[in-house]
C-alpha cells in the first residue's frame, strides 16, 4: 500500500550546506594560518559534511536511535588506532 | 514453511514480523549499515597509514597544491554530492509512487557517478605523465592507495546502480517496495561520505 | 609469487569471513523469535554475535595492511620499507590491531559452546549469566585496546608499552569470571560425563594454564625475557588447543548428532579424549621450561647454542609427544566418518537439552521449523523445581506461561 511518508526532508538545502562548507574548506585551505589551526577546522568541516549526509541522506535522522549508535560504532576504533600508533612517532 | 511466511509478509519495508524487536529496519537495510561498518575499518586502515606515516615522516609529503590539482578535484567533489543529492531524489520519488522520477533521477546518478570515475582517471594519467607515480616515495604510494581504493569503491558502486536503474525500468520497484533502491542508495552516500573525508585530508592538509 | 599468491588469498578469506559475520549479526540482531530476548539467548549465540563483530571490524584493518604488502610488492610502494620513509612498525600495528581481536574470534565461540555444554552434562543453570553475557561484551570491548602487548619488544614508544601492560592485565578479569562461573555451575551437579563434557572440562582447565602464562607475558618487562622464546609457544597452544580445540571437539560431537542424525562413538570418544589430554600436555607442558631457560622459537638447529645443547632431551620428549598426539587425532576422523554411516540413530533431543534446535528433527528439514518457535524462558532451566523432568526446553509453554506474541518488550 503506498503510504506517502512524512514530507521530505529539504534535499536541495542540505545540498546548498555542502556546497557552501566546501567553499569554505577550499577558502581554509589555502589561507597563511598555522598549520594546526588549518588541519582542526578543516576536519570540523569534513566531519559537519559528512554527519550531514549520514543524517539526512542517509536518513539517520529519522531511523530509530539504534541505528545511529551503528553507525558511529566503529568510530571510536579508527580514533584509538590511528592516535595510539601516531604517539608511536611524537615521542 | 516458516521462512517462506516470513518472506511473503505485508510489509516488506518494516522489520520482518514475528520476531523479537531487532534493530527496527528490515533486514536488508540492517545488513548494508553492517556492511558498511567493515567499510569503515577498511577506509581507516588505508587513511589512517597515511596520516600515521605523514606524521611519521612529514618530508615525503607535499603542500596542498603543489603536485595535485586541486581544483579539478574540488569540481570533482561537487559532482560526486550532487550524485547523492540525485541518488536521494530518486528514493524519495519511488517513495512517493512516482516511478518515472525514480528512473530519471537513477539515471542522473548513474551518469555523474560514471563522471567522477572518469574525471578520476583523467587526473591519474595526468599526474602519472608529471612522474608523480605510486612508487613515488610516501606520497605516491598513499595517494594513490587511497584515492585508488575509493574509485574502485565508486566503480563497483555504478555498477549495483546500473543494475538498480535497469530493475527500475523493468518495473520491479514500487511504494511499498523499493528495498534494492535505499540499499545501494546507502552504500552510494557512504563512498560520497568517504570521499568527503579523503578530500579534505588529502587534497587540503 | 608465493608472497603474492599468499596476499591475494588472505584478501579472499578476509572478506568470506566479513560476509559470514554480517549475516550472524543481522540474524541475531533482527530475526529472533517471540520471546528470544536478548537474556534469554543461549550464551554460544552471545559470543558467536560478539565474534561476528570482532570479524566485522577488525578483518579489514587487516585487509588494508595486506594490500599495502602487496601494492610494495608489486607496485613498488613505500608503505613498510625503511628506504624511503616507510615504517616497519607501522606493519605491525596494523597487525596486531586485527590479531589481538583475532586471537579472542578464535576463543570466544569455544567459551560459548562449553558453557552450553557444561550446563546441559550438569543439569543445572549455568551460574551467574548476566555477568558471563558482561563478561564477553567485556572481552569484545577490552581486546581492541591491548594489541601492543605483542609488540612489546618492538622497539615501539615506552609509553605505550606501559599503557597495553595496564590494559593487557585487565582483560585477564573478564575471563576469570567466566572460569569461575563454569567451575560454580559444575558445583553440586548432576554431572553426566559424556565426551563433550570430559572436552569442555578439559577446556576449562587447559584455558585456565594458558590464561596464567597469560599474565606473565602482559608484564612487560617479563616479557623481554620470554618474547619469542617456547614460554610464548606454550601459552598459544594452551589457549588454543587446550581452549579452543578441546572446545571444537566437544562441540562437534555435541552437535553431530542434530547435523548427521548419529550419535558419535563413545567409547572412541572416551579413548581419543583421554590419550588427546595426555600426549597433548606431554608435547607443550615441557615447552613452559623450555621458555624459561631461554630456548627461542623458529630456530632450526638449536644445538649451534651451547645453554641450548642441555634441553635436547626434552626437545626429543616434545617431538615424540607430538607425532603420536597427531596419530591419536586419526581416532576422532574415523570415529566423525564411521559414525556417519553406522552411528546409533539420534533423536531429536538425545542430551535432554533446552535449545530450541533441540525441538527440531535430527537432522533439521529445509526452514529448520515447521512453524515459528515461542520463546517462554532462558536455555538453562535445568533441574528447575517446575517440572518433574530435569530439563525444561525454552519453548515449551506451562500453565503460568503468557503468549511471548502478547507483550511487548
Amino acid at each position: 500500500m503506498a503510504e506517502s511518508k512524512h514530507t521530505h526532508p529539504n534535499y536541495i538545502g542540505v545540498f546548498v550546506a555542502l556546497g557552501v562548507l566546501t567553499g569554505l574548506e577550499l577558502l581554509v585551505a589555502f589561507l597563511p594560518w598555522s598549520q594546526m589551526t588549518r588541519i582542526l577546522i578543516l576536519l570540523a568541516l569534513a566531519v559537519w559534511k559528512a554527519a550531514m549526509v549520514g543524517l539526512y541522506y542517509m536518513h539517520l535522522r529519522y531511523e530509530p536511535g539504534r541505528m545511529r549508535w551503528l553507525a558511529v560504532a566503529p568510530l571510536p576504533l579508527a580514533v584509538i588506532l590511528v592516535y595510539v600508533v601516531t604517539r608511536e612517532f611524537r615521542w | 514453511m516458516a521462512h517462506a511466511a516470513a518472506l511473503d509478509h505485508e510489509d516488506v519495508m518494516q522489520p520482518p514480523p514475528g520476531c523479537e524487536p531487532g534493530a527496527g529496519v528490515y533486514n536488508e537495510k540492517l545488513g548494508m549499515w553492517v556492511f558498511l561498518g567493515s567499510e569503515i575499518m577498511f577506509f581507516t586502515a588505508l587513511i589512517g597509514a597515511y596520516i600515521i606515516l605523514r606524521v611519521a615522516h612529514p618530508s615525503s609529503f607535499k603542500e596542498p597544491g603543489e603536485v595535485l590539482a586541486v581544483s579539478i578535484t574540488a569540481v570533482n567533489t561537487f559532482l560526486l554530492i550532487c550524485s547523492s543529492v540525485t541518488m536521494v531524489k530518486a528514493f524519495a520519488s519511488v517513495q512517493d509512487g512516482n516511478l518515472a522520477g525514480l528512473r530519471k533521477w537513477l539515471v542522473a546518478t548513474v551518469v555523474i557517478g560514471a563522471s567522477f570515475v572518469g574525471v578520476q582517471i583523467y587526473e591519474y594519467q595526468h599526474l602519472i605523465a608529471k612522474g608523480f607515480v605510486p612508487s613515488e616515495g610516501l606520497y605516491g604510494s598513499t595517494f594513490y592507495t587511497m584515492t585508488g581504493f575509493h574509485g574502485f569503491h565508486v566503480t563497483i558502486g555504478v555498477i549495483c546502480l546500473i543494475f538498480v536503474t535497469i530493475k527500475a525500468f523493468q518495473g520491479k520497484y514500487t511504494a511499498s517496495d523499493h528495498r534494492g533502491v535505499e540499499v545501494v542508495g546507502l552504500y552510494w552516500h557512504f563512498v560520497d561520505l568517504v570521499w568527503i573525508i579523503l578530500f579534505t585530508i588529502v587534497y587540503l592538509i | 609469487m608465493g608472497q603474492i599468491l599468499w596476499c591475494v588469498s588472505l584478501i579472499v578469506l578476509g572478506l568470506s569471513s566479513i560476509l559470514g559475520s554480517f549475516n550472524y549479526i543481522t540474524t541475531i540482531v533482527n530475526m529472533r523469535a517471540k520471546g528470544m530476548h536478548w537474556m534469554r539467548l543461549p550464551l554460544s549465540i552471545w559470543c558467536l554475535f560478539v565474534t561476528a563483530i570482532l570479524v566485522l571490524l577488525a578483518m579489514p584493518i587487516l585487509s588494508g595492511a595486506i594490500i599495502m604488502l602487496l601494492f610494495d610488492q608489486t607496485l613498488g610502494t613505500h608503505f613498510f620499507g625503511p628506504a624511503q620513509g616507510g615504517q616497519p612498525l607501522l606493519w605491525q600495528h596494523l597487525f596486531w590491531f586485527f590479531g589481538h581481536p583475532e586471537v579472542y574470534i578464535l576463543i570466544l565461540p569455544g567459551m560459548g559452546f562449553a558453557s552450553d555444554i557444561i550446563a546441559n552434562a550438569s543439569r543445572k543453570p549455568i551460574f551467574g549469566y548476566t555477568s558471563m553475557v558482561i563478561a564477553i561484551l567485556g572481552i569484545g570491548v577490552l581486546g581492541w585496546i591491548v594489541w601492543g602487548h605483542h609488540m612489546f619488544m618492538s622497539g615501539m614508544n615506552p609509553t605505550l608499552g606501559t599503557t597495553f601492560m595496564i590494559s593487557t592485565m585487565l582483560i585477564a578479569v573478564p575471563s576469570a569470571i567466566k572460569v569461575f562461573n563454569w567451575l560454580g555451575t559444575m558445583w553440586m551437579g548432576n554431572i553426566r560425563f559424556h565426551v563433550p563434557m570430559l572436552h569442555s572440562i578439559a577446556f576449562v582447565s587447559m584455558f585456565v594454564i594458558g590464561g596464567l602464562s597469560g599474565v606473565f607475558m602482559a608484564s612487560t618487562p617479563v616479557d623481554i625475557y620470554i618474547h619469542d622464546t617456547y614460554f610464548i609457544v606454550a601459552h598459544l597452544h594452551y589457549v588454543l588447543f587446550g581452549g579452543s580445540l578441546f572446545a571444537i571437539f566437544a562441540a562437534i560431537t555435541f552437535w553431530y548428532p542434530k547435523m548427521f542424525g548419529r550419535m558419535m562413538n563413545p567409547t572412541l570418544g572416551k579413548v581419543h579424549f583421554w590419550l588427546t589430554l595426555i600426549f597433548y600436555n606431554c608435547v607443550f607442558f615441557p615447552m613452559h621450561n623450555l621458555g624459561l631457560k631461554g630456548h627461542m622459537r623458529r630456530l632450526y638447529d638449536p644445538n649451534q647454542y651451547e645453554f641450548l645443547k642441555g634441553l635436547q632431551g626434552l626437545n626429543t620428549f616434545i617431538s615424540i609427544s607430538a607425532f603420536l598426539l597427531f596419530t591419536v587425532q586419526l581416532i576422532f576422523a574415523v570415529n566423525f566418518i564411521m559414525s556417519w554411516f553406522n552411528g546409533k540413530k539420534a533423536s531429536e533431543n538425545p542430551w535432554e537439552d533446552n535449545g530450541l534446535e533441540w525441538t527440531v528433527p535430527s537432522p533439521p528439514p529445509h526452514g529448520n521449523f515447521a512453524s515459528p518457535p515461542q520463546v517462554y524462558r532462558g536455555p538453562y532451566e535445568y533441574s528447575s523445581p517446575l517440572v518433574s523432568e530435569d530439563f525444561l526446553p525454552q519453548d515449551r509453554q506451562l500453565p503460568g506461561d503468557a503468549s511471548p506474541a502478547a507483550h511487548h518488550t
